[in-house]
């Protein structure tokens, strides 16, 4: 049976026992609790912080080098072929022509590089014998180079500033002086091209 | 074919499970049940109990599927070895009436019928948006982990998981339909238990109409046949009131026991159901008016919800997560967003709520679902009043009913449908005509062809017999991708992310059909600040478009902050994306030895002193006197002007630069600062997703319904992007570098 005391408080009833909460008990725990969730709430607060890692200044903002290069291995690569690379595909290579050139947009026009990845085949090298290759973009000439040995070769080399307007087409070529006669009823080759383009 | 099987097998031998630990438990207590009534109420009772061992599985991290199997397997065989029978071993309930032929015809018609529509819904690849989302990814993620992991980036990780602890099982050996079915049989055992209760009272064909009204409602159906929790929590919180009932009867001190588990277990359910623990608990103060029993009540209940509330007290700051964050502040889930998400859940966007009662029961467009025509009935429910019956019922509907408002969702109205109906089936108990036309009338109206006549159609509800899905006759994928909103995101993702790398959506993706996680925008405080940052590359709204300067008489100090001084009006946020000193025109250099605060919202300081314009703290809550940001200098410098960049999306601000004295004491340094058109840059766009890149974030999904979606489409690669993969209505994005 529930019975009230004279503070206020709710007294059960239980087998001659009693089993009592105190207005005054009520009261601590509330203010216990009211403590503890407070508590709970303040505890929660971290630390002071030390300034985190700064970004670059807005003008030094470059989070990624640019990159205008086509692979012969791109599914889309041949959307960007101008002249005298062949449609033949294979997996990463393709023969070219004379002056094999393709089309590509940069957004930049800072700090861009030329570069070309190609094989001079041992094959055809021993018909042609050492060869002159013309870096162009835009059609200008941005460098010539002997190739004396056959085999992979790499050509990479800084775009003076004003040959590119940020956002416009850009053609970038290698114009070989020398190509070999390949099979019969074939156009002649040039050399065998693995990727060319532009990157920052 | 063998997936189908496997479903069946998954939720059959999980709901196996539950029912032998449920008589294991009622057996030991001695509960008289007539087998009517054990069959159900056995089966939600296991539930509880067996919810919290998969809890302990997944906390002891050896969540693999022989575990659970064994463990499952350990408790049908335990039960057997005891004497598993349908009419149990201990004590039998008082008989009843067998009942009538008419009923039986009525009941058996109606209810099968639905029960194989919502079987074959159940049983077909899982196409809910909350169940394919969040309710199974995160049972598939826990399956992954082999246990609980602390996902700081889904506030609904954070939601307790009562139910979806006997999905884990179920998921585990028959894949996302077993969790389907499992909820399934929840609905089922529902309906029974209403039935069984009809009969406990003398009044049958309330029973029976009582659980029809629930178990044919559309909303039920709908959430019933999906791996939901709606269903499942309003067949524990019945139960919670049916043990209430049966100790009444018995008198006996143990059947409080199970009133415990399953008030709690209610709590672990779903949030909201917590009410039936308060009516437990007054019904037994008032039955017995003595202390112990309460406190078994009490301390049965704990054993079921604490292990949430400790969960969530130890990994995030806050036993109530995600909801209770002015109280228990932590950095997960901003105070704003929940103000606001809870205010969103209170209108869906309905301007008044007058019309409710006719979206809830017949429209169901705003409300997403409705509960059926007949509950128009509900006012004459009062009748059952002049039972005694009828006003506990009542009384435990309408505390259960109380936190509706809090979500206005059709299906957050599913845990008061069995009080409800079995009042409106008492107050015309007396005429079972009446309540076979009541009956047949509900079906008829409920079921879809008839129901697509008159409900809006965005109202979620069951639209197809896929018997064929469910057979797995057509392809699961087939049936995926027609039907489910996320899943083509899903298969993206998986298709295309190199493993283990996050996804970041501004809305999210099926996430139980993708391996990878998905953050989505609004799900967490740091997810929201990277759609902050994400969405400041095309919204100029957000961008930082304005400097605030404050310029004073040169001074030496060692702590400066500003601080906000006025009240602003929902949802006007305090925002800064970055904070400067300077003196003499040129800026502190900002020293490791520095110290930073803010308040509220400490745990973002550092992004108004990042250098970044592309981030921003934001204070999360409504603008309010007494927020600051506050720099330590560790040493004292010369300072004569302070910058704030920010943008423009907030007006009614008011700020002031104060530094600190020898004494520590705040002093007023300037106010009233000068507006300065700020420069947004031009790479606003490359800076907000490397932003995103450098918080580990290589992927962006964004469905063309996104705000922004054009932007990202015209030219991904100004924002560092490139297209990787592209479906009907969705984009999948990676960083460039």
């Amino acid at each position: 049976m529930m019975k009230l005391d004279a503070k206020g408080g709710i007294w059960f009833e239980k087998a001659g026992k009693y089993w009592g909460i105190v207005a005054g008990m009520k009261r601590r725990l509330a203010l216990v609790g009211a403590m503890v969730l407070a508590e709970s709430g303040c505890q929660n607060m971290p630390e002071p912080y030390a300034p985190p890692a700064q970004r670059p200044a807005v003008e030094k903002f470059h989070p990624y080098r640019m990159q205008a290069i086509v692979s012969m291995s791109d599914d889309d690569a041949q959307a960007h072929f101008v002249q005298d690379i062949t449609p033949l595909a294979t997996s990463s290579w393709r023969w070219t022509g004379k002056k094999p050139t393709v089309r590509v947009k940069a957004r930049t026009d800072e700090e861009l590089r030329y570069t070309i990845d190609f094989v001079l085949p041992e094959a055809n090298f021993r018909e042609t014998g050492p060869v002159n290759i013309a870096f162009l973009v835009n059609d200008r000439v941005l460098d010539r180079a002997r190739y004396s040995n056959a085999g992979d070769q790499h050509f990479e080399k800084p775009i003076p500033a004003g040959w590119i307007t940020a956002g416009q087409d850009i053609t970038v070529a290698a114009e070989v002086d020398t190509l070999s006669a390949g099979p019969p009823v074939a156009p002649k080759l040039g050399i065998v091209l693995v990727r060319i383009g532009i990157t920052q | 074919m063998r997936q189908a099987v496997a479903a069946l097998f998954g939720a059959g031998f999980t709901v196996a499970g539950c029912y032998a630990a449920g008589t294991l438990v009622i057996d030991r207590l001695g509960a008289a049940l007539r087998r009517d009534e054990r069959i159900p109420l056995a089966f939600i009772l296991g539930a509880a109990c067996l919810h919290l061992v998969i809890f302990a599985i997944l906390a002891l991290h050896i969540a693999y599927w022989p575990v659970l199997v064994c463990v499952l397997a350990g408790i049908i065989v335990f039960s057997l070895r005891g004497g598993i029978s349908l009419r149990g071993t201990a004590q039998i309930g008082k008989p009843v009436p067998p009942l009538v032929w008419p009923l039986r015809v009525v009941f058996g018609l109606c209810a099968g019928a639905f029960s194989i529509l919502y079987l074959m819904n159940a049983w077909a690849p899982e196409v809910s948006p909350d169940g394919g989302g969040y309710h199974l990814g995160l049972v598939a993620r826990e399956l992954r982990d082999h246990g609980f992991e602390k996902i700081t980036t889904n506030m609904y990780a954070m939601l307790s998981q009562g139910v979806e602890m006997l999905y884990v099982p179920a998921f585990a050996i028959g894949r996302h339909s077993a969790a389907a079915l499992v909820h399934f049989c929840f609905a089922i055992a529902l309906a029974l238990a209403i039935l069984a209760y009809g009969r406990r009272i003398g009044k049958p064909w309330a029973g029976a109409a009582g659980a029809l009204l629930t178990f044919a409602s559309p909303v039920v159906g709908a959430s019933g046949s999906a791996a939901y929790v709606d269903v499942a929590t309003a067949a524990i919180v019945f139960a919670v009131f049916y043990w209430t009932e049966i100790w009444d009867e018995q008198k006996d001190m143990r059947l409080l026991i199970p009133v415990g588990l399953l008030a709690g277990y209610a709590y672990a359910a779903k949030y909201t159901a917590f009410t039936i623990g308060i009516y437990a608990l007054l019904f037994v103060v008032w039955r017995t008016k003595r202390l112990r029993p309460v406190l078994l009540v009490t301390g049965c209940a704990l054993i079921m919800a604490g292990p949430w509330m400790a969960r969530n007290w130890i990994w995030y700051q806050n036993p109530l997560a995600p909801f209770g964050n002015w109280l228990f502040r932590n950095p997960y889930i901003h105070v704003l967003f929940e103000h606001s998400y809870a205010a969103s859940l209170r209108s869906y966007g309905m301007p008044s709520l007058w019309p409710l009662p006719m979206e809830l029961m017949i429209r169901g467009g705003s409300t997403y679902g409705i509960i059926g025509p007949a509950f128009l009935l509900l006012p004459a429910a009062l009748v059952a009043l002049r039972y005694q019956a009828g006003r506990r019922l009542l009384l435990a509907g309408a505390l259960v009913f109380s936190t509706y408002f809090a979500n206005i969702g059709t299906r957050f109205l599913i845990p008061c449908l069995p009080f409800f109906s079995l009042a409106i089936g008492m107050a015309f108990a007396e005429s079972a005509p009446l309540l076979g036309a009541m009956m047949v009338f509900h079906a008829v109206a409920s079921w879809p062809p008839v129901m697509k006549r008159y409900v809006n159609l965005n109202s979620w509800r069951l639209v197809r017999f896929p018997y064929k899905a469910a057979l797995r006759i057509t392809p699961p994928e087939k049936f995926l991708m027609e039907n489910s909103y996320g899943y083509a995101g899903a298969r993206m993702i998986e298709e295309h992310v190199p493993k283990g790398e996050p996804v970041f959506s501004m809305t999210g993706a099926a996430d139980a059909y993708t391996t990878h996680d998905i953050l989505v925008s609004f799900q967490s405080a740091s997810n929201q600040a990277m759609a902050d940052t994400v969405n400041m590359g095309w919204d100029d709204e957000l961008q930082p478009s304005m400097q605030r300067v404050f310029r004073f008489e040169a001074r030496p100090t060692r702590r400066m902050r500003v601080l906000q001084t006025a009240q602003a009006e929902d949802p006007e946020q305090w925002n800064v994306h970055e904070l400067r000193f300077y003196y003499q025109g040129k800026e502190l250099v900002r020293n490791p030895s520095w110290r930073l605060r803010a308040w509220p919202n400490p745990w973002e300081v550092q992004f108004a002193f990042d250098n970044s314009l592309a981030t921003r703290w934001r204070s999360g809550e409504i603008a309010f006197p007494g927020m600051y940001l506050d720099a330590d200098f560790g040493s004292e410098q010369m300072v004569d002007e302070v910058r704030l960049v920010t943008s423009h999306d907030f007006e009614r601000v008011k700020l002031r630069v104060e530094s600190m004295n020898a004494s520590n004491v705040w002093e007023n340094v300037a106010e009233n600062p000068k507006l300065e058109a700020g420069m947004v840059p031009s790479a606003i766009r490359l800076m907000a997703i490397s932003e995103m890149r450098e918080r580990g974030v290589r992927n962006l999904l964004i469905y063309d319904s996104n705000y922004g979606a054009a932007d990202f489409a015209k030219d991904p690669e100004a924002w560092g992007l490139k297209l990787v993969a592209r479906g009907e209505d969705v984009r999948l994005y990676r960083t460039i570098w």
